[in-house]
């Protein structure tokens, strides 16, 4: 809401300090967008044309010379309107235009100009006379010398309100008039209107079949001459942010504004009955509107109708066949309270809001309906000559009562930890005009006057006490109630993993959850459900993920292609299906992990640096009974070699490889080794209930072993067998050499073990040291054909 | 047997001076000290000397011995003398040669804030709740008073799913599940930090994903003085000790009354800049005291229970704290951006 201080100022006595103004509206009611001239332009002022001669050089151009009061200045015209005797608007050097357009003294074809006479375009306000051609002409009544601005009533500052949705009051000039008047403890009256009508019988009824039409006022106006509006009235619409139409369309704006309560005029003689009907509209049927569209309607829909077809879509917009415009005479004039709902539904289906739609939809002061016709009536007769004709054709069945609310001094303190006194409280709410009697000691019966549509309980009327009273006068405390702060388990092992992750040098990501068709499901192991949006914002972010990887592959992309290759990415996120959400932990790597290059060491990303780092994490977690073994049924988008299933005891906790080649190729990217992780599965598997093991006494001892095995047998095999024949004595087992080449079959490979063994109870003798060895060294033997190398 | 004694100690100086490694020392030291030496001959001919002679050639030698152990002792500690300083000198390095390159983790900067405000509000004895982000128009609108049609739905653009269900646009359906889920109705203080969405298209200042914390009291007694108490030492914990807070009226539809809030400038202190628009003031969050709706809707009496929520953009918290100037930046990960903050 865009609010005049002008016109505020004849409602309410504010001052000069808009600035003070500015902050009690942010402190007490709606934060202001902001505050700012109507037209901030300086030295603009209002001169009087002495002499207008052709340019001796140039024939459009023509050299005048302008009393502006205290000078006479030469300035050259380059408008054909221009003439002697005219009374207009001159920049003066030093005038800023908008557009950064500077005024300045200059030579126009070998003759001075000292300034320059300007069209309202130039002013930045075109709107403001529609029909201008040229420069503007004023009034002989302008003064010279004068303020332009003020003499067009545009010499005005506007507090621009940025209006929440429980404040609709505050979408009229009265409404901010009781505000303000509220906030520096000033008095607002409303004022009675009157006017003369024609005696005779209204020549138009009203009527309405539909419970969504609460009332309806029709007044005929005869006589109407139709032309521009005084400069206030459009200067005040123009402040206000409506453009300037016709006196007819500018009055109804007008009222608008003052009351909150749309107004419609229907060319009279262009409805076609004298009666007028207001229905919800028929399936199918169909409108032309003011903007020529024609609109498909829905039962939905509520309509004016001359009994039979509609001429309006009620609240919305007007029809085109009884538009107002050239030749109009006599109009209809319309004042109505239609269901807030049912404009909200057809304004949004049609894409059509209003300044009327919008004020319908957040609820009308029933209080002003009939106050609104009857000021427009006034204007009209005023400012475009008409004529009322007899008494209005009306229903009204609207709510006017205030509505009670009950609040006690008791439950206010206790809402707001401050003490109110019942003085206190009583002196806000006549700053309200809240009427109210107090009962008992401290129980306040309130009564919510209609123009506040939006307040339905004690905490509405908690919330008027508190921000007049002001907030900062709220004391400063902490909830007293004792509770405790503790973070669950999946809560601490999120960070636990991140932690773990950034540590060993991973930059943790967030991506959208929201990504296309190809990406949603690139990476799904099995066939899921996927969830889409029904009105997504393009077909980038159509549908929820279920894997995170496709985001890390674009972050990837997007990083090397500005030159960052050696990337270590993980995120914690949800995978979404139909049925459930499920977070998972997933990433990548590529490139350099760590690196010294003089000393010509680098390490560079394989999925044995990605494994030792999941085994890492895992180990980290006190998860021990997991397997990494090769994956029966590798994804497609995987290298089929280089893929392993990660489970844990019997559950599968997801997979680690290097992407497919071919994908790879796809998307320009270096070997790459991605990892993704149910994080439930994890977070049910963490361990963090530890008892201490004792620390062993006695030494252990290492033995050595070379074997020569089949060369597809898996490390996991051998180290299964080692385990299952060392027993309890053998305390770790490691391979620290693979060997194939020379002097080993091509079928088969060397294989060095490292042995740990170690009895917790005394120190191992040799001879139990061999045995043990010679036990293993027979499993191997046995199980998988090992040769002792 | 002195003459004996004194040569065989000329004999193992004169071979000591030619020793120039522990290795050899220590083999020598063997010949002459070891189980085999020299004096175990010497002992067997201490066997055939008279007995009244015994003592005096038994200390002879054990003093020859001594001497002997002595000169090695000697020697032993100037070789590794000698060493320590051959290694001194070998291996001295260029110190001002490039160490190992070692990756730099960070974590992303929207968890590092959601940390840092949990560890705030777990301080105050408030815990973490999370829900779905997929809702239900239920839990998302419908019982935080915003029933089908409500213009106050207009502040909140959605993505639909389908007409009942929807991805959340704030973490406040967590509350609703919260409130639900406590059937004794105990005292509730929790924050709810999470993924939301809204219909906006991405640009400089709106994202359709952002992330926001609530947090919500609900017990018998929980008043508008103890948010602005628990408000004021968020803002002093988030932006610094000196900061004050304001609260101005506002609206959302399930607190009554809303505010906004407002901390004192962090860069000019409240003396008005360019960072806070002259005014001394920079918003932060909205909160509120819980609407009787909300509470009614969830089951709890509003004549018995009371309480506040409040709620903070994430984004919006680490673009003023870190000057950030697009919201695009904690999305796109462009790693020269998420390395810059390696958190505390």
């Amino acid at each position: 809401m865009k609010v005049s201080m002008n016109w505020l100022k004849e409602m309410v006595d504010i001052g000069d300090d808009y600035k003070l103004l500015e902050t009690k509206f942010n402190l007490m009611s709606q934060e202001v967008e902001s505050l700012y001239k109507l037209i901030d332009i300086d030295n603009l002022v209002i001169g009087h044309v002495k002499t207008c001669d052709k340019h001796p050089e140039a024939d459009k151009l023509s050299v005048t010379t302008v009393d502006v009061g205290d000078e006479v200045l030469q300035i050259i015209c380059g408008a054909p309107n221009i003439a002697e005797g005219q009374k207009v608007i001159v920049s003066k050097v030093g005038a800023c235009l908008p557009g950064d357009f500077k005024i300045k003294k200059s030579k126009i074809r070998g003759i001075e100009s000292n300034g320059m006479i300007c069209s309202l375009e130039e002013l930045g306000i075109k709107e403001f006379d529609s029909e201008e051609t040229g420069i503007y002409v004023l009034g002989d009544d302008a003064e010279t010398g004068q303020d332009p601005l003020k003499y067009l009533h545009l010499d005005d500052y506007v507090l621009d309100l940025d209006l929440t949705a429980n404040r609709s009051d505050l979408l009229s000039m009265e409404g901010v008039a009781y505000d303000v008047a509220c906030m520096l403890d000033k008095e607002y009256k409303p004022v009675q209107h009157q006017y003369e009508t024609r005696r005779e019988e209204n020549t138009i009824k009203v009527f309405t079949d539909t419970k969504d039409c609460l009332a309806y006022y029709g007044q005929v106006i005869d006589n109407v001459k139709l032309g521009q509006s005084p400069y206030w009235l459009k200067s005040r619409l123009i402040a206000a942010g409506i453009r300037p139409i016709s006196n007819v369309v500018d009055i109804t704006n007008y009222v608008m504004l003052q009351y909150g309560q749309p107004l419609h005029a229907f060319d009279y003689d262009k409805i076609r009955t004298d009666r007028i009907l207001v229905r919800h509209a028929k399936e199918d049927e169909t409108l032309i509107t003011l903007d020529g569209q024609t609109r498909k309607l829905l039962a939905s829909d509520i309509v004016i109708t001359d009994g039979k077809y509609p001429i309006a879509l009620a609240g919305v917009m007007g029809g085109k066949e009884t538009e107002v415009g050239e030749g109009t005479t006599k109009i209809l004039l319309e004042s109505a309270f239609f269901d807030p709902l049912c404009v909200r539904k057809t304004s949004k289906r049609l894409d059509l809001k209003s300044e009327s739609s919008s004020r319908f939809e957040k609820g009308i002061d029933p209080g002003k309906i009939k106050k609104a016709m009857d000021f427009a009536s006034e204007l009209f007769i005023k400012l475009a000559g008409g004529e009322v004709v007899g008494e209005y054709s009306f229903f009204d069945t609207t709510q006017k009562e205030p509505s009670a609310v009950v609040l006690s001094l008791e439950r206010l303190n206790q809402v707001t930890g401050r003490e109110f006194t019942v003085g206190e409280v009583k002196s806000i709410l006549k700053r309200l005009n809240f009427d109210n009697h107090v009962s008992g000691s401290d129980v306040f019966r309130i009564d919510v006057p209609t123009r506040r549509q939006n307040m339905f309980g004690y905490q509405d009327i908690i919330e008027e006490i508190v921000r007049i009273s002001g907030y900062d006068k709220i004391p400063l405390t902490i909830p007293a109630t004792p509770t405790f702060g503790y973070l669950t388990k999946t809560q601490q092992l999120r960070r636990t993993v991140r932690n773990y992750f950034v540590n060993n040098g991973f930059n943790e990501t967030i991506s959208y959850s929201l990504v296309n068709e190809t990406q949603a499901i690139e990476f799904d192991q099995e066939k899921l459900s996927i969830v889409e949006i029904m009105n997504p914002l393009n077909k980038e972010k159509s549908i929820l993920r279920h894997s995170l990887i496709p985001s890390l592959l674009d972050i990837l992309q997007y990083n090397k292609s500005r030159k960052i290759s050696d990337v270590f990415l993980f995120e914690i996120g949800r995978s979404y299906r139909e049925e459930k959400e499920v977070e998972y932990l997933s990433g990548l790597i590529t490139g350099v992990y760590q690196s010294n290059l003089w000393q010509g060491k680098k390490e560079i990303a394989d999925f044995y640096l990605l494994k030792g780092i999941i085994e890492g994490m895992l180990l980290r977690l006190h998860i021990e009974n997991y397997r990494i073994v090769k994956a029966e049924k590798p994804l497609s988008m995987m290298h089929p070699g280089m893929v392993a299933d990660v489970f844990i005891g019997e559950e599968y906790l997801g997979y680690l490889g290097k992407l497919h080649p071919q994908k790879e190729m796809d998307m320009n990217l270096d070997k790459t080794f991605i990892f993704e992780f149910n994080f439930e599965i994890l977070s049910s598997a963490y361990n963090d209930d530890l008892v201490m093991v004792e620390i062993p006494k006695f030494p252990s001892v290492s033995r050595d072993l070379a074997i020569i095995v089949d060369k597809d047998l898996t490390a996991e095999k051998i180290i299964d067998e080692v385990k299952l024949a060392g027993k309890k004595t053998l305390k770790n087992v490691e391979i620290f050499d693979i060997y194939s080449g020379q002097g080993i079959a091509s079928d088969k490979k060397s294989i060095a073990l490292s042995l740990t063994l170690q009895n917790v109870e005394k120190t191992l003798e040799t001879k139990e040291v061999d045995t043990v060895v010679e036990r293993i060294i027979k499993q191997l033997e046995n199980t998988i054909n090992a040769k002792l190398r | 047997m002195e003459k004996k004694l004194n040569k065989l100690i000329e004999d193992m100086l004169s071979r000591l001076d030619g020793i120039s490694n522990l290795n050899d020392l220590n083999l020598l030291k063997a010949e002459y000290l070891g189980k085999k030496s020299v004096f175990n001959d010497l002992m067997q001919e201490l066997k055939e000397v008279p007995k009244e002679e015994k003592p005096r050639f038994g200390q002879m030698i054990n003093e020859a011995k001594n001497r002997i152990s002595d000169f090695l002792e000697e020697k032993k500690t100037a070789l590794e003398k000698q060493l320590v300083a051959n290694k001194l000198k070998d291996e001295s390095i260029d110190v001002t040669l490039p160490g190992r390159k070692m990756n730099q983790g960070s974590k992303h900067l929207i968890s590092q804030v959601i940390e840092e405000v949990e560890d705030i509000f777990l301080g105050l004895g408030y815990t973490v709740k999370e829900g779905p982000e997929v809702e239900s128009d239920l839990y998302n609108f419908e019982m935080l008073n915003l029933p089908k049609d409500h213009p106050a739905r207009d502040m909140q653009d959605s993505l639909y799913i389908s007409e009942e269900r929807l991805l959340r646009t704030h973490t406040s359906p967590v509350q609703v599940r919260s409130l639900l889920e406590n059937t004794n109705q105990e005292p509730l203080k929790i924050i709810c930090p999470g993924k939301v969405y809204r219909k906006d298209d991405d640009d400089q200042t709106h994202s359709h994903q952002f992330t926001q914390i609530e947090a919500l009291v609900v017990d018998g007694k929980a008043s508008l003085a103890d948010l602005k108490g628990t408000l004021l030492f968020i803002a002093k914990k988030l932006f610094g000790d000196e900061r004050e807070i304001r609260l101005r009226p506002s609206f959302f539809p399930f607190t009554e009354p809303s505010v906004e809030v407002d901390v004192s400038c962090y860069k000019c202190g409240g003396a008005g800049c360019s960072m806070c628009g002259n005014t001394g003031w920079i918003e932060i969050l909205g909160a509120g005291m819980v609407n009787n709706n909300v509470l009614s809707a969830a089951g709890y009496d509003p004549e018995k229970f009371q309480g506040f929520a409040l709620g903070m953009g994430v984004e919006r918290i680490a673009i003023l704290k870190y000057g950030i100037d697009d919201i695009r930046a904690f999305y796109t990960n462009d790693l020269r951006f998420n390395k810059q903050f390696r958190g505390k």
